[in-house]
């Protein structure tokens, strides 16, 4: 048989398995819960719209306020897009090495008669898919809002979506070259190099911003801005895709059409490039990477730091010894996945850096007003209670599921099935608790708040860790995921997904509930020149004594509700 | 049909195979047998070309393992195989059959008949994430069989499956080996190989321990016992003593 017949059959063969696989998914969900469809679609365009919202305030506060919007928003388009180009190179790195070198189905796909670029054509299409939706559903109201803005002419919305689409093509192309590179040359340390490349973006992420923050002017001036934009030059750079992109895009908008069409054409055409590159490495790197990662495994011998146990052990004693059994079970996995523990380093680092530049922002702001130091104090613990909810959606909500292909190992302990979802509770609660507090204190006492402030602040994040632990504990269990492995996957779909917004709405009922009142007083205290009603104090403290019940009244709520709808699911799940 | 020479495989500095030389030839039924970690399946591995030797060379049908053209010739059934659990049997079956370009008329008979031959007429339009570990094996033993293949290797073909589709799987072999086809099965059940095999090969640490006929094997190592005694004593296995577990008492907290 000639080669070109055979890659014809497996071009057939491959485009016909993916119409089927697709086709039956599609059914199948169909047929499932007409409910959780619905709540996908809603909640889908609740996202959609919350961004677009979001993104179209945005540009009209440039315009009115600024009045510089065709310099600005090529640096915000630049900055925007170029971060979302490492993001997709990094995530489609990370799904194609996963997907090519260690799924079971690849062993299966090499078995067969089809070249080694075609597999991967195959397999990345999926990877590409998969990476990349979140930018679509990022990128759409982001473009939209602007187009709007900019009274852009009706070929601007078609050129963004294929804009998107090339760039998608050409950000997936590099990460796919990467995660070969990896497979072939440095097979048994891709964590390594995973935790090397998040510790390089996040040393570059906190320069990028430690020179935004120190830069000269007041704040929202022109000086200002005028010195934000020196910084952030390197996004227009002409050898990024990224800045193809907002030039083209812009283009667009102003109804040029030659000069959008052209920036498209270098857009697809480095993304074409990019993938016949990839697929040449596929060819003649795919069967290789894959030996060498599937014949790197390590057999090193691992030390169970026992001592730590015991400090654990001692210093908890009032949780009971089952619990502690599972808490120390659950740390020692975490301790020993690089690529887990660095993406939790990453969020707190992320975090920790920002309450480092509080006193940069409180002085900006005028640090001796009461009413912008309570801003920014609440502005802090929705900050650090987002960041949380984010750490208990990606680590938290996928433990149960993934605890549940060794369920029966769990199982057979002598173990209450309910023991084992507060010992999640307690594991997920205790970290999240040492790293919010003493965040949260420190940034408070930076911005010089009162006790009364402090405490309040102590209170509501403690509550928010328990609430948010607990709803990532409790919708874990009630919607498991049994057959993923990879917890990414988990945390990315219908469930984690839900887990994440059901946590957003959490926090804006803890915070608001609190914040508003302490608006209105420190609001009136600063401006009762202009006419303000003037909220007494003993007022104000009646406000907030109410404010206070009613979260701790939302807290338990969000503690007794997921943890009970968990339990009960868990009690009746069968393995 | 199979030919490997002199093969070595190393992960990081362990030697899980260490200059194995073997031949199935066509028509033969070998059985690859071995204890956990010997590298009976690191060696299947390189032979179907999803593991590159660290040396020495294979063959398969006269053409290097890792090329297509050998892949053409060989259907590989590992011990935990890949199905996709959002096709029904059917499509799966009609994948393999377009991917190795068989023609069309001859590919919806040939898969009529692997439905009859594995007793799937019932299941066979179902996705497969609704299958039993012993259906799941079925429709992956009729997948290797849908393009005519000269070699067929197997890794624990028996593990899961119950009387009726390990005698489905046990006459396909037998049936395999008679059309002409080189069959290279590992097991751990001794039995198996007792029954069904033309060859057995003992495989411990990598190194290819013995390789024969049971008659061959007793005879070459003076022994008048059963398979399961010759192959403890080859594999330095003394029977594990149980005398030293205790009963245990619970712990005070």
């Amino acid at each position: 048989m000639s080669q070109s017949a055979g890659r014809q059959q497996a071009i057939v063969a491959f485009r016909d398995l993916r119409s089927s696989l697709t086709r039956n998914q599609l059914r199948g969900v169909l047929q499932g819960s007409r409910l959780r469809i619905l709540l996908i679609l809603v909640f889908s365009l609740i996202f959609w719209g919350a961004l677009f919202a979001f993104f179209y305030e945005g540009f009209q506060f440039l315009n009115s306020f600024l009045n510089a919007t065709e310099e600005v928003v090529e640096y915000v388009f630049g900055i925007f897009f170029l971060s979302l180009l490492v993001m997709l190179v990094i995530s489609n790195g990370i799904i194609v090495y996963a997907g090519m070198f260690h799924a079971r189905e690849m062993e299966y796909l090499l078995s067969l008669p089809a070249t080694d670029d075609r597999i991967f054509a195959y397999k990345f299409v999926e990877a590409l898919a998969f990476s990349s939706w979140g930018f679509v559903l990022l990128g759409s109201p982001l473009l939209v809002a602007f187009g709007i803005t900019a009274h852009a002419p009706w070929f601007y919305y078609i050129l963004f979506l294929l804009y998107l689409l090339s760039f998608v093509l050409l950000a997936g192309s590099l990460g796919a070259m990467g995660a070969f590179c990896v497979a072939n040359f440095a097979s048994h340390r891709p964590r390594t190099v995973l935790a090397v490349l998040g510790v390089i973006l996040l040393a570059s992420l906190i320069l990028l911003v430690s020179g935004v923050m120190r830069a000269p002017g007041e704040l929202l001036t022109r000086d200002w801005l005028d010195s934000v934009l020196d910084r952030l030059t390197f996004s227009q750079n002409p050898l990024l895709p990224s800045r193809w992109l907002s030039h083209g895009l812009l283009a667009a908008a102003r109804g040029e059409a030659e000069p959008a069409l052209y920036y498209l054409l270098v857009v697809f055409s480095q993304g074409a490039v990019a993938y016949l590159l990839v697929s040449v490495m596929a060819r003649d790197l795919l069967r290789r990477g894959f030996s060498r990662v599937q014949g790197g495994r390590s057999s090193r011998r691992r030390r169970g730091l026992y001592a730590i146990d015991s400090v654990f052990h001692a210093m908890f004693p009032f949780i009971p010894h089952p619990i502690r059994l599972l808490i120390l079970k659950d740390l020692r996995c975490f301790r020993r996945d690089p690529a887990q523990w660095s993406q939790f380093l990453i969020f707190f680092g992320l975090l920790g850096f920002y309450f480092l530049n509080i006193r940069k922002l409180g002085s900006g702001l005028g640090n001796s007003n009461p009413y912008w130091s309570n801003l920014v104090g609440f502005l802090n613990l929705a900050v650090t209670a987002l960041i949380l909810s984010t750490f208990t959606t990606r680590f938290i909500y996928p433990l149960l599921s993934l605890e549940g292909r060794n369920f029966w190992i769990l199982g057979l302990l002598p173990l209450k099935r309910e023991s084992i979802l507060w010992g999640k509770f307690a594991f997920s609660a205790g970290i999240s608790l040492v790293a919010t507090e003493v965040l949260v204190v420190l940034s408070d006492l930076m911005l010089g708040l009162e006790p009364l402030m402090i405490g309040l602040h102590i209170v509501l994040i403690a509550m928010l860790c328990f609430g948010l632990s607990a709803i990532s504990v409790g919708l874990g269990a009630y919607m498991p995921n049994l057959r993923e492995e990879d917890p990414s996957k988990i945390a990315s779909g219908f469930g984690g997904t839900l887990n994440l917004l059901v946590s957003l709405v959490f926090i804006a009922l803890m915070v608001a509930t609190v914040a508003l009142p302490c608006r209105a007083y420190f609001a009136s205290m600063t401006t009762n020149t202009s006419g303000l009603y003037a909220v007494p104090y003993d007022v104000f403290v009646r406000w907030l004594a109410l404010a206070f019940g009613l979260c701790v009244v939302i807290g338990v709520l969000a503690v007794a509700i997921p943890m009970g709808m968990g339990i009960r699911a868990f009690r009746r799940m069968e393995f | 049909m199979i030919h490997v020479n002199g093969v070595s495989k190393f992960y990081g500095t362990r030697r899980a195979v260490d200059q194995l030389d073997l031949n199935v030839r066509s028509g033969e039924l070998f059985a690859f047998l071995g204890p956990n970690g010997a590298g009976k399946t690191t060696t299947i591995k390189m032979i179907c070309g999803l593991l590159a030797p660290s040396g020495g060379s294979i063959t398969v049908a006269g053409l290097p393992a890792q090329s297509s053209g050998a892949r053409r010739q060989l259907a590989y059934v590992p011990d935990q195989p890949y199905l996709y659990d959002k096709l029904t049997g059917r499509e799966f079956l009609r994948f393999v059959v377009e991917m190795y370009g068989i023609e069309k008329a001859h590919a919806t008979r040939r898969i009529g008949d692997l439905i009859e031959t594995f007793e799937m007429s019932d299941f066979i339009d179902e996705l497969c994430e609704s299958y039993s570990h012993g259906m799941r094996q079925r429709v992956v033993f009729a997948s290797a069989l849908v393009h005519d293949p000269k070699v067929l290797v197997v890794d624990e073909p028996l593990v899961g499956l119950d009387p009726r589709s390990g005698r489905i799987v046990k006459d396909l072999f037998l049936h395999q080996a008679r059309q002409g086809v080189a069959v290279l099965m590992s097991t751990h059940l001794l039995s198996i190989a007792e029954e069904l095999s033309d060859t057995i090969g003992i495989i411990h640490k990598g190194k290819l321990l013995a390789r024969g006929t049971l008659p061959e094997l007793k005879q070459q190592f003076q022994s008048d016992g059963s398979l399961e005694e010759m192959f403890l004593h080859l594999t330095g296995g003394d029977r594990p003593s149980f005398d030293r577990l205790e009963p245990v008492r619970e712990a005070s907290r």
